[in-house]
């Protein structure tokens, strides 16, 4: 018996590594090719997320600017308007002082709704227009995967709300995060603070 | 210049105010109160650092005395642990760094204390803690949320001096608290409290397990009967006995002792109370408000008091929650043990007992009365120099009524067979030595009236001499009686 | 390359079946209310799927990481999991002789789901398991049964139940062991609930302050091994590791697959 399920464990093994090969060779040849990120680094994370311009991008693509990050979904008519407001306060202020290594990235927790349609209308509605902006859309688990990252916690409870932490959290120049801020309508002043130092 | 930039907020202020429509104006007033109101202990300067002393139960960290205040750090862990409860019952207890109440922490007002909470990695659940100390969210209770294995530091300024209860608030939060979760954390005020002999940390809590009070092994947590307040285990310090024999609280005679009494609840006020001491002085609530000369001290589940009181005889003091079924029935009893010599003049013990025979004994026999034969009568006024008959006659009627009346009946008839007749009655008319003896000695045994032979008991009344006279005057001038005349003095020397 | 395609997809499939037959069992779904729900639907129906029979052990996962060197102690990214990582095993990432059939502990929520996919299987939502979970011997919801939720509680209280071996106890209605007693389990969502350190104010989340706030409230307010296991969730990053915390996979139920079998 335990013969038997040493085989078959033995067979699944191998079938999973043929899946995972065949997916994310590329990955690692490039991983393990360019360089070693730091071990904490954002540029960890495999996965490939589609932008509002419908570009697909990796976080390791971002290196070297310094990263202002919040999770929010379109359809939201409460606590998400207000997120947007914080993050264009926090870009006003931080281009006030000519930094412009920072980008301001909306993870979208709905990514069966989230388009990059809606993505970009979302930015058009809420002013947050410009390079600087950039709206990503990812998978139900890439999304799961980021949210753990940043310890945003989410719940889905009706087909078009979620329940869901807000949290602007902010990653120096090697995808290392320095700095969150949690709540609704806090004082952005250390955050604007502490991407000015790290843009620096 | 102060003043000057306050003018000029104010003119801001006005000139907004009149831009703006009252929403703004209202929220900018709100601001200015807020900022006069606030705690000016904010603004104590922290000068240094220092690792606080953490003490487990009885004992409390040394007094702050005049030290500046500081950044003071707090390093706890928490670990869950199987221990005593009582005699072979265990229970896993959940402890702020390894006590139950968890460690004392003592700090000054105005110091800034940095708290890392440490959550052992072989505990199974994740806490956090709540001081009622601090004023900000959940009194740390977020900021301090841990998973085993993981530590996490806060920080907070002590605003208001006190003793505090902190405790954890991690979901389900009663059962936390339950399992021992609570402790104290004292803020002293501006030069520290006055000083004393002896300083102790005895805290209260309520355990609700599986089995009865006494049943032996380890005992799990029994959510109903906690949900039900009705507790197995009322104790201090965690277990029954922790203050108790060779762990009893010491003291000499003439010291100051001062206990920090917290309740950690989760359910039950305590009726705190020591046996044979009066708190000299009780710190209300823990708080700033003292009352002095207290029996009895009621501390709110959450709350606590500081007790202050010299110790004047060498005795065992025991310390109970006086919903004294707790104590005797659930382990609510403590002793401080005080040594030293006797002082008589606060308290004598007395003679030895000596047999007592109560006076008012009735007769075997004797159907219960209605009421009472009792002997409790005025302190005579001193007998005055001319004896006044009458006025002893009524004086004796009322007496009569009171302490012979019962047996002897209204009109002296007695009882037949039982109470011999004092009407007419040959044993005293003629015999006032005999009247006067019955009276004052009580008779026992067989005597002859009127030609009826009687065996009871009367017994001594406890009367003055003036009131014997008085009685016997009455007895003498009424049913037919010779009409004999007795002073409290024959009285006195028939005796 | 087909040749070798085709017979990948036969040892998949072989697997699936016997695989399950051996190590997982059904669940057959069903409505149940969860400690925390979403306000508008108080039930939630869960599909049917597979659960493995028994917590993953240590020897098992050690096989995995011969496969997958990246999850090695030695290897694993920061980013994934923290200090404490397989902190049981010996320094160079070995298994101690006397953990082999232990349920695999300090494990990170990435390492757990890496597992998982790499077994053609996933982490168990939260619903999912708090469903298994709440079977007795025999019953499928025993949640109501004080005996059932007092062992639950008391298992929770026991220390270092994570020496245990896996397997030893009585299953559960579905033939399911383990899933109390020994370790906590990760589960996919298990940051789902907007419970934090604050567990007294859950109930009274400001509503203004959250898309769709308020929703979540507790249904039940004796099931205290519940609120041990969402309070452990949400005390946890998915970096952290516990000695107190394994998991298990699971697997959608295909109705196809088994008329396949059949």
């Amino acid at each position: 018996m335990k013969t038997l399920m040493m085989f078959l464990a033995t067979i699944l093994f191998f079938a999973c590594e043929n899946v995972e090969n065949t997916a994310s060779n590329d990955e690692d040849k490039g991983i393990t090719s360019k360089e070693e990120f730091n071990d904490l680094s954002i540029y960890n994370i495999p996965s490939v997320w589609t932008t509002q311009h419908n570009e697909q991008i990796e976080f390791k693509d971002l290196q070297g600017s310094v990263l202002a990050v919040v999770m929010v979904y379109t359809s939201c008519q409460t606590a998400c308007p207000r997120l947007a407001a914080d993050m264009r306060n926090i870009e006003e202020q931080v281009a006030e002082k000519g930094k412009e290594n920072v980008k301001y990235v909306l993870v979208s927790i709905d990514p069966e709704n989230d388009t990059p349609e809606r993505l970009t209308q979302f930015g058009e509605d809420y002013q947050l227009e410009g390079d600087q902006w950039l709206f990503l859309r990812g998978t139900e688990e890439t999304v799961r995967e980021f949210a753990n990252i940043v310890a945003v916690k989410y719940k889905q409870i009706s087909p078009i709300d979620f329940s869901h932490s807000n949290i602007i959290s902010v990653f120096d120049t090697e995808g290392v995060m320095q700095h969150q801020q949690e709540g609704l309508g806090v004082n952005n002043k250390e955050t604007i603070e502490k991407i000015i130092e790290l843009s620096n | 210049m102060k003043t000057h930039r306050k003018t000029q907020t104010r003119f801001t202020y006005l000139f907004f105010a009149l831009l703006f429509p009252f929403l703004f104006a209202a929220c900018q007033q709100q601001e200015e109160v807020v900022k006069s109101n606030r705690n000016k202990n904010e603004d104590i300067k922290v000068v240094g650092t220092m690792k606080a002393e953490l003490t487990a139960p009885p004992h409390v960290p040394k007094p702050i005395g005049k030290r500046t205040a500081k950044r003071l750090f707090v390093d706890m862990e928490i670990i869950e642990e199987v221990a005593e409860m009582d005699n072979g019952v265990e229970y896993v207890y959940w402890t702020f760094g390894g006590s139950v109440p968890g460690s004392f922490i003592r700090t000054r007002v105005g110091d800034i204390v940095e708290f890392t909470l440490k959550n052992h990695p072989d505990n199974k659940l994740p806490h956090n803690i709540d001081l009622h100390a601090v004023t900000g969210q959940g009194g740390g209770a977020e900021a301090s949320f841990v998973a085993p294995g993981q530590q996490k530091t806060f920080s907070f300024k002590t605003l208001n001096p006190g003793l505090y209860v902190y405790h954890c608030a991690t979901a389900p939060v009663g059962m936390h608290i339950a399992n021992g979760m609570y402790g104290l954390i004292l803020v002293e005020p501006l030069g520290g409290l006055p000083p004393v002999d002896k300083e102790y940390y005895v805290m209260q809590g309520d355990f609700y397990t599986k089995g009865k009070h006494g049943e032996k092994g380890l005992q799990d947590f029994d959510l109903q009967k906690a949900v039900d307040e009705n507790p197995d285990y009322v104790v201090f310090n965690g277990k029954v006995g922790a203050l108790t024999g060779e762990n009893a609280l010491t003291a000499q005679v003439g010291e100051t002792v001062r206990i920090f009494f917290g309740n950690g609840g989760p359910n039950l006020a305590s009726s705190f109370h020591v046996i044979g001491e009066i708190f000299d002085k009780v710190y209300l609530e823990g708080g700033k408000s003292i009352n002095e000369n207290v029996q009895t001290t009621l501390v709110p589940a959450g709350g606590s008091a500081m007790l202050e009181f010299t110790v004047e005889s060498p005795d065992n003091l025991v310390l109970v929650d006086h919903s004294i079924f707790r104590a005797f029935n659930k382990g609510a009893l403590g002793i401080l043990s005080v040594s030293g010599e006797e002082n008589h003049v606060v308290y004598d013990e007395g003679t030895e007992a000596i047999p007592y025979i109560p006076q008012s004994e009735i007769a075997e026999n004797t159907p219960p009365q209605e009421k009472e034969v009792e002997a409790k009568v005025e302190e005579p006024a001193p007998a005055p120099a001319d004896f006044d008959l009458q006025n002893s006659i009524t004086k004796g009627k009322k007496i009569y009524s009171q302490n012979c009346l019962a047996c002897h009946q209204a009109e002296g008839q007695g009882i037949p067979k039982t109470f011999p007749p004092l009407a007419g009655s040959d044993y005293i008319n003629g015999h006032p030595e005999k009247a006067i003896n019955a009276v004052v000695n009580g008779l026992t045994g067989e005597i002859k009236v009127n030609g009826e032979t009687y065996n009871s008991a009367m017994p001594a009344q406890r009367l003055s001499d003036e009131d014997v006279a008085a009685v016997l005057n009455f007895v003498y001038s009424n049913w037919g009686n010779n009409g004999t005349t007795i002073t409290p003095e024959q009285v006195k020397n028939n005796k | 390359m087909l040749r070798y395609f085709t017979i990948a997809i036969f040892f998949l499939f072989h697997l699936n079946v016997n695989g399950q037959e051996i190590e997982m069992r059904k669940i057959e779904g069903g409505v149940y209310v969860p400690l925390y729900g979403s306000q508008e639907e108080v039930q939630v129906e869960i599909e049917p799927f597979y659960m493995d029979a028994k917590p993953v052990t240590h020897q098992e996962f050690a096989e995995f990481i011969k496969q997958y060197p990246q999850w090695s102690k030695e290897n694993v990214k920061a980013l994934f999991a923290d200090a404490s990582y397989l902190t049981k095993w010996t320094a160079d990432g070995e298994v101690p002789k006397h953990l082999i059939n232990s349920p695999v502990n300090n494990v990170s929520w990435y390492a757990a789901k890496a597992y998982c996919e790499c077994q053609d299987k996933r982490l168990p939502t939260t619903d999912e398991w708090e469903f298994a979970a709440m079977a007795s011997e025999n019953s499928i919801d025993a949640r109501e049964d004080s005996l059932f939720n007092q062992k639950i509680v008391s298992g929770y209280e026991k220390p270092k139940t994570y020496l245990k071996e896996v397997g030893q106890s009585t299953p559960n209605y579905y033939g399911v062991y383990d899933l109390h007693g020994l370790v906590w389990e990760w589960v996919y969502d298990f940051n789902s609930i907007m419970i934090t350190g604050e567990s007294r104010s859950n109930n009274n989340t400001d509503a203004n302050l959250f898309c769709a706030g308020g929703a979540v409230s507790a249904n039940d307010l004796m099931n205290y091994a519940a609120f041990m296991r969402y309070a452990i969730r949400s005390s946890l990053k998915a970096r952290n590791t516990m000695s107190n915390m394994g998991f298990r996979c699971v697997k959608d139920y295909d109705k196809n697959e088994l008329e396949l079998n059949q």
